[in-house]
């Protein structure tokens, strides 16, 4: 990408927060006027403004809380929301953020509680990830021998589904996953899909259809479809979603005709 | 760990999935499928009122009307309760952010299932249950009689009074029927979703190609209804049909009801039992 003013770099640039002191605290805006240096990104922004906590009129305040941990867009930690929408904002470029204007608002996200400032509590995709078993069973005392072979159709699958480092991007694009509901969402449900499809947490697949036939389950996608467009992984969320509905529903078919 | 779920707080407990799917269903089958029938019988309107009024006497020929009636009731009210509750408990659109063509559409079938709602119900209890809001009185006869006690056949001037009544008559019915056009080609793309059916995107977008032509077909229905029904106004050859109509819905609006149970067209009836009402001439059928 190519920065916007190559020849006459900003000297500064603004960056708008969403600050809040606590979980309970209410939220209020500061803002921070940031030395530009080439190829920043978000989190040198914040950086900076952890070494000059002053707001751009001047007055002395706390450094901005966030969190962050691989820098380089495989963790999900970082995930914001910046101008509106959420990414990670070790990938967030300042040249090419500015290239929509000159100030950044950076907010935590809105589907999660906040501990501090940008730094949300995601406890419930990791419970939800939980709750769908997203994993093999190996775990016992019996040696399970090698794994069974996979077709490379699956493997390809497979895959493009495991790519997903549960940020949580498309749990807050999302207008059927709210602050208070229970709907797992599309992350958890493309877990789900990733193990049925493995041969070996093939096993687990009727627990997990029992989570996603239930309360908050798949029944609750509204189709808006926002998951795989906000997704910086290119989980194929909606393939997924559409997959494990095709399974809840042979699952309660069968399950009408043969359950307990 | 068990594949338990938490259920509380959520609409329908342990039966959360199957109303969900039993949602999808109502909408698609009986609802949409009615939906199809009725405004296709509508389209012969453009064709003049005796091809309606042959439609609308083989629907009331059918066996079992009042069970399909019950029947359609049923999957209606179903639809609608939920679908509200649906909308209302906890949807939180954010099209400003993310303004894709599939989030205006989730928004957009929310809405369109709204406006469908209100304007099936209009539609009903003014042509249905004849009932007079604030001077919004059209009733709809399948048959009627003169004043001189000839019986006529009144479904197309019935209908084209009712849309002719104001242009805002006019607006409500093409809003809505849009809007329930609309909700079912959408609620058909979406359900191949829900169900399973549609998994991969090229499967989806083929899918969306067969919506939208079921979407262009309905409109094209709804439009030679719409023309036809705005174009039929009184002539020599009808104003019989169009007197006919003013002389019942003034009995009717005065309380008084003509049982024309078993009449056909043609057919003469005494009128002479029933109280003489005002000239006709100040009625305006506007």
């Amino acid at each position: 990408m190519i920065a916007p003013h190559p020849d006459h770099p900003p000297k500064t640039f603004r960056i708008r927060v969403r600050r809040q002191d606590g979980p309970q605290a209410k939220s209020y805006w500061q803002q921070f006027d940031v030395t530009y240096r080439p190829n920043m990104n978000v989190i040198s922004a914040l950086q900076w403004i952890a070494a000059h906590p002053r707001t751009a009129d001047g007055k002395q305040t706390s450094p901005v809380v966030w969190d962050c941990n691989c820098l380089e867009e495989v963790c999900g930690a970082c995930t914001m929301l910046i101008n509106g929408r959420a990414r990670q904002a070790c990938s967030a470029l300042i040249d090419e953020l500015m290239e929509h204007g000159s100030t950044i608002t950076l907010e935590p996200m809105t589907k999660f509680p906040v501990v501090r400032d940008l730094f949300p509590d995601r406890s419930r995709l990791f419970n939800d990830l939980k709750k769908v078993q997203g994993w093999v069973p190996i775990d016992g005392m019996l040696d399970l021998g090698p794994g069974p072979n996979e077709p490379p159709d699956t493997q390809e699958m497979r895959y493009a589904m495991s790519r997903c480092m549960s940020c949580g991007c498309c749990l807050e694009a999302c207008p059927q996953y709210t602050l208070t509901n229970h709907f797992l969402g599309a992350a958890p449900i493309g877990q789900a899909r990733l193990f049925n499809a493995h041969p070996t947490g093939a096993q687990l697949k009727e627990e997990r259809l029992v989570t996603l036939t239930g309360p908050g389950g798949v029944s609750d996608c509204g189709n808006a479809q926002n998951c795989v467009k906000a997704c910086p992984k290119d989980v194929p969320l909606t393939e997924a979603i559409a997959d494990i509905g095709r399974q809840a529903t042979v699952h309660s078919i069968k399950n009408f005709f043969s359950g307990g | 760990m068990n594949g338990s779920a938490d259920t509380s707080g959520a609409i329908g407990g342990k039966h959360h999935f199957l109303l969900r799917r039993l949602h999808s269903l109502s909408g698609i089958l009986p609802v949409g499928v009615f939906v199809i029938f009725h405004l296709f019988t509508n389209a012969q309107l453009i064709r003049g009122g005796e091809h309606f009024q042959h439609e609308v006497d083989f629907i009331h020929s059918m066996p079992a009307l009042l069970f399909i009636e019950i029947l359609l009731w049923a999957a209606i009210g179903f639809h609608a309760a939920l679908g509200v509750v649906y909308t209302f408990a906890g949807a939180q659109s954010n099209t400003r952010y993310y303004p894709h063509w599939d989030n205006w559409r989730y928004l957009l079938q929310r809405i369109t299932g709204i406006v469908a709602l209100v304007f099936i119900f209009l539609h009903i209890a003014t042509l249905r249950w004849r009932w007079d809001l604030a001077g919004w009185y059209t009733p709809f006869f399948t048959l009627g009689v003169t004043p001189e006690g000839e019986v006529v056949n009144l479904a197309g001037v019935s209908t084209a009074v009712a849309l002719q009544h104001a242009w805002w008559v006019a607006a409500l019915y093409l809003v809505g029927v849009l809007s329930v056009i609309y909700h079912w080609s959408n609620g058909l793309w979406t359900a191949a979703i829900t169900w399973g059916v549609t998994i991969t995107d090229q499967a989806q977008r083929r899918w969306a190609w067969l919506c939208g032509g079921l979407f262009a077909a309905l409109f094209v229905f709804s439009a030679a209804a719409f023309v036809g029904a705005l174009t039929l106004t009184e002539n020599d050859q009808n104003t019989h049909e169009w007197r006919a109509y003013r002389y019942m819905s003034e009995q009717r609006r005065a309380g008084h009801v003509i049982d024309l149970h078993g009449k056909r067209p043609g057919d003469r009836v005494s009128v002479s039992a029933l109280p003489d009402l005002p000239s006709t001439e100040n009625e305006s059928d506007g």
